[in-house]
């Protein structure tokens, strides 16, 4: 069992993850956009366009000028959800060293790290009740909200709440096995998985919701980019300058023959 | 809550060049709209598969604030699409349909879209609103349009687009009225100004074919006026189309095809008469049809194509105006605002044209619609139609008293007098921003 969920089901998450988001994403992206669907004021040029959508990416900006509480829990949740995928990349590599890089000492580092990981999964946890309270409390999203809906905010819980557990005080999770754990399986030579059932834990509902992944709306963040994509496009230039491709086929097919009125108006 | 539209006969559908598709059919063609739809429209998709169900739209929207009903939130709205789309096209749906909200096609299906997407405006307040930036207006334009393709359309929408097919125009007007009324108009001009203003329809080898509203023949003939006298003082060489007297664009509204055939008209008219620039005038979707759908409709367009507004806006340091002593305010059309890029322009005309300009709150990209968008002016529809104007009546009353109040697009026009006399401000006088400047322009 310990063999299959450390050697094995990391390998079928890993592949699901990436084959089922490439495969979603890329069916979106075979249709055409037909139109320009630029919402105004629009950004102009590339750098603008590029600003935009980040400071969307970024800030929520939209989500601000709206709702500022849910902007508020919104942003709280996925900044810590930065900081926490990001501080597992590094934090893991370096062994909590990462800040040496900066001029920290090895203790100051470990510290840091320790102090960024645990107020950022703290965060974490208490966005995603936030937010799970929120779904059940305000009548409008409750009507609105799919069983699915509900889950995706458990499922992250759950990995939350195991990770933190890690962190608790006397909990010791022995952070080199870990890190040679993971370096052997993104090199293809897996090893057995630590035998520490709060990390076997955490890292099982992670390959679990790797798998969960592509089939559900935590798509969200790659839709976020293909759909403010399509509102900050250019809006077309009249004439038309030459050499400007076909943008569908719809825009090539011969429009219907406009009869009667168009045919006699003139003459008449 | 039911909608008393009045649907299209097979009479009707048939006069604007569609078909009825039988009940027991209705089912799997509704499918194969979607299917193909989602094809060819990569916005379906994308926008169906993002929302998280955050309910951000819900005060966004002013349909759900004026009527209160909960699918008129923007995200249950799209739902209603959704779930069928989901039930039919995505694994997930087929398999665990329940848990993601997929649902399966019944009996009551086409009657809810109906209902609730004629209760969208299209006005994409949301989209700006929304933290992905999903467009309800375009999930509402896919589902018209797929449902009129199956003969199921208003009989408003079908009427309109028989009276393009007969005449080129949503009125009905034929040609010989049309000239009765530009004769009539110029004599007008005559009489006010002592100046010969022309209004020249299919004048051969003009610079500028000017696509105005239709309702500028019938009920807003000041904002035709105010068009004519502009171009007199440019000195521009212009006419308008008899065959496309007509800005507005209600494919856009209810078919793509008959969208497309539209634009057509526009691209013909320009030929015929060599115009190097089509001008269109006051009409809010049918200027987003102009400048957004054109490229995308028939292909690459040899001419330019530029709002009045903008147009006027670019003169204006030519054009002389007495200020008219009026305390005005501008209603921003949702598809200048939003989908066509005319926001700063109609205010600097304002300004020119009359001493005191007010800003409403909000304005710009977050302004109401006048809750007739999308062409919700059947008269069947009144009192809905006043629900959806309920934040635009707001709006209005915090401004009082007004002299005047520029709503320069001519389904605003239509609707706004109804919302103003149902909230108690029947008396406010409104009208287009060209109206304005035809009042207050001094002619050589």
């Amino acid at each position: 069992m310990l063999y299959f969920v450390g050697q094995v089901l990391p390998y079928i998450a890993g592949a699901i993850f990436l084959i089922g988001v490439i495969y979603r994403v890329a069916g979106w992206l075979k249709a055409p956009v037909p139109f320009q669907l630029t919402l105004f004021p629009a950004p102009t040029g590339g750098a603008g366009r590029v600003a935009a959508v980040g400071t969307e990416l970024i800030l929520f900006k939209s989500l601000y000028k709206n709702d500022k509480n849910l902007w508020l829990w919104a942003w709280v949740l996925h900044v810590s959800l930065a900081m926490v995928i990001g501080g597992h990349i590094v934090g893991i590599y370096f062994l909590m060293n990462q800040f040496t890089l900066i001029g920290m000492s090895s203790s100051a580092s470990q510290a840091t790290s320790a102090f960024l990981g645990t107020v950022s999964g703290i965060a974490l946890l208490v966005a995603l009740i936030v937010l799970f309270y929120r779904r059940l409390a305000n009548p409008e999203v409750k009507k609105l909200s799919d069983p699915a809906d509900y889950i995706d905010l458990l499922f992250v819980l759950v990995i939350a709440l195991t990770g933190n557990h890690m962190r608790l005080p006397g909990v010791h999770v022995d952070l080199p096995a870990v890190k040679a754990f993971m370096g052997n399986l993104l090199t293809f030579s897996p090893t057995p998985i630590p035998d520490d059932p709060i990390f076997i834990a955490h890292f099982t509902t992670v390959m679990l919701f790797m798998i969960y992944f592509p089939f559900s709306k935590m798509l969200h963040f790659a839709g976020f980019l293909v759909n403010r994509a399509m509102l900050v496009e250019a809006a077309p230039v009249y004439p038309t300058p030459a050499g400007t491709p076909l943008r569908s086929p719809f825009a090539g097919a011969k429009a219907p023959v406009a009869d009667s009125g168009q045919a006699k108006g003139v003459q008449a | 809550m039911k909608i008393p539209l009045h649907m299209a006969k097979e009479k009707d559908l048939q006069s604007a060049g569609l078909v009825a598709v039988p009940e027991k059919e209705q089912q799997q063609a509704l499918l194969k709209g979607i299917d193909e739809y989602r094809h060819w429209a990569r916005s379906i998709m994308v926008m169906l598969e993002t929302c998280t169900k955050c309910g951000a739209c819900a005060n966004a929207c002013h349909s759900y604030l004026g009527t209160g009903d909960f699918n008129n939130i923007p995200a249950a709205r799209a739902d209603l699409f959704r779930k069928i789309y989901k039930r039919y096209f995505t694994w997930t749906g087929k398999t665990i349909g329940r848990y993601i909200g997929a649902e399966d096609y019944d009996a009551e299906t086409l009657a809810k879209w109906v209902t609730y997407f004629y209760q969208c405006n299209e006005c994409r307040r949301c989209a700006v609103y929304c933290p992905f930036g999903i467009d309800t207006a375009e999930i509402t334009i896919a589902a018209r349009s797929i449902m009129s393709a199956i003969g199921v359309v208003p009989r408003f929408m079908t009427g309109v687009a028989a009276n393009m097919i007969k005449t080129g125009n949503n009125m009905g007007i034929p040609k010989p009225a049309t000239i009765d009324c530009c004769e009539f108009m110029e004599d007008e001009m005559r009489e006010e100004t002592g100046l010969e203003i022309k209004i020249p329809v299919d004048k051969p080898d003009s610079d500028i074919l000017y696509i105005p509203s239709s309702a500028d023949f019938f009920s807003n003939v000041d904002t035709m006026i105010g068009v004519a006298k502009f171009f007199h003082a440019i000195g521009a060489n212009w006419t308008i189309p008899s065959t496309v007297l007509e800005a507005a664009n209600f494919g856009l509204l209810f078919n793509n095809d008959a969208m497309k055939e539209q634009n057509q008209r526009m691209r013909d008219a320009a030929k015929m008469v060599g115009a190097k620039l089509v001008v269109q005038g006051e009409c809010g979707h049918g200027w987003r049809a102009a400048k957004m759908y054109t490229e995308g409709s028939n292909g690459p367009a040899p001419f330019g194509i530029v709002h009045i507004l903008d147009y006027a806006y670019q003169h204006l340091g030519k054009l002389k105006f007495e200020k008219l002593p009026w305390r005005v305010s501008l209603h921003d059309p949702c598809n200048y605002a939003r989908a066509g890029d005319i926001i700063e322009q109609p205010r600097e005309i304002l300004k020119a044209c009359v001493t005191e300009f007010v800003e409403m709150t909000p304005n710009r990209e977050r302004n109401f619609c006048c809750g007739g968008g999308s062409g919700i002016l059947m008269d069947e529809m009144m009192d809905i139609r006043m629900q959806l104007g309920k934040k635009k009546a707001e709006q209005v009353k915090e401004l009082l008293p007004l002299d005047f109040l520029a709503t320069p697009c001519s389904i605003c026009k239509a609707q706004m007098p109804h919302v103003m006399k149902h909230y108690g401000m029947e008396d406010l006088k409104m009208g287009g921003v060209m109206d304005v400047v035809g009042k207050a322009i001094v002619l050589a």
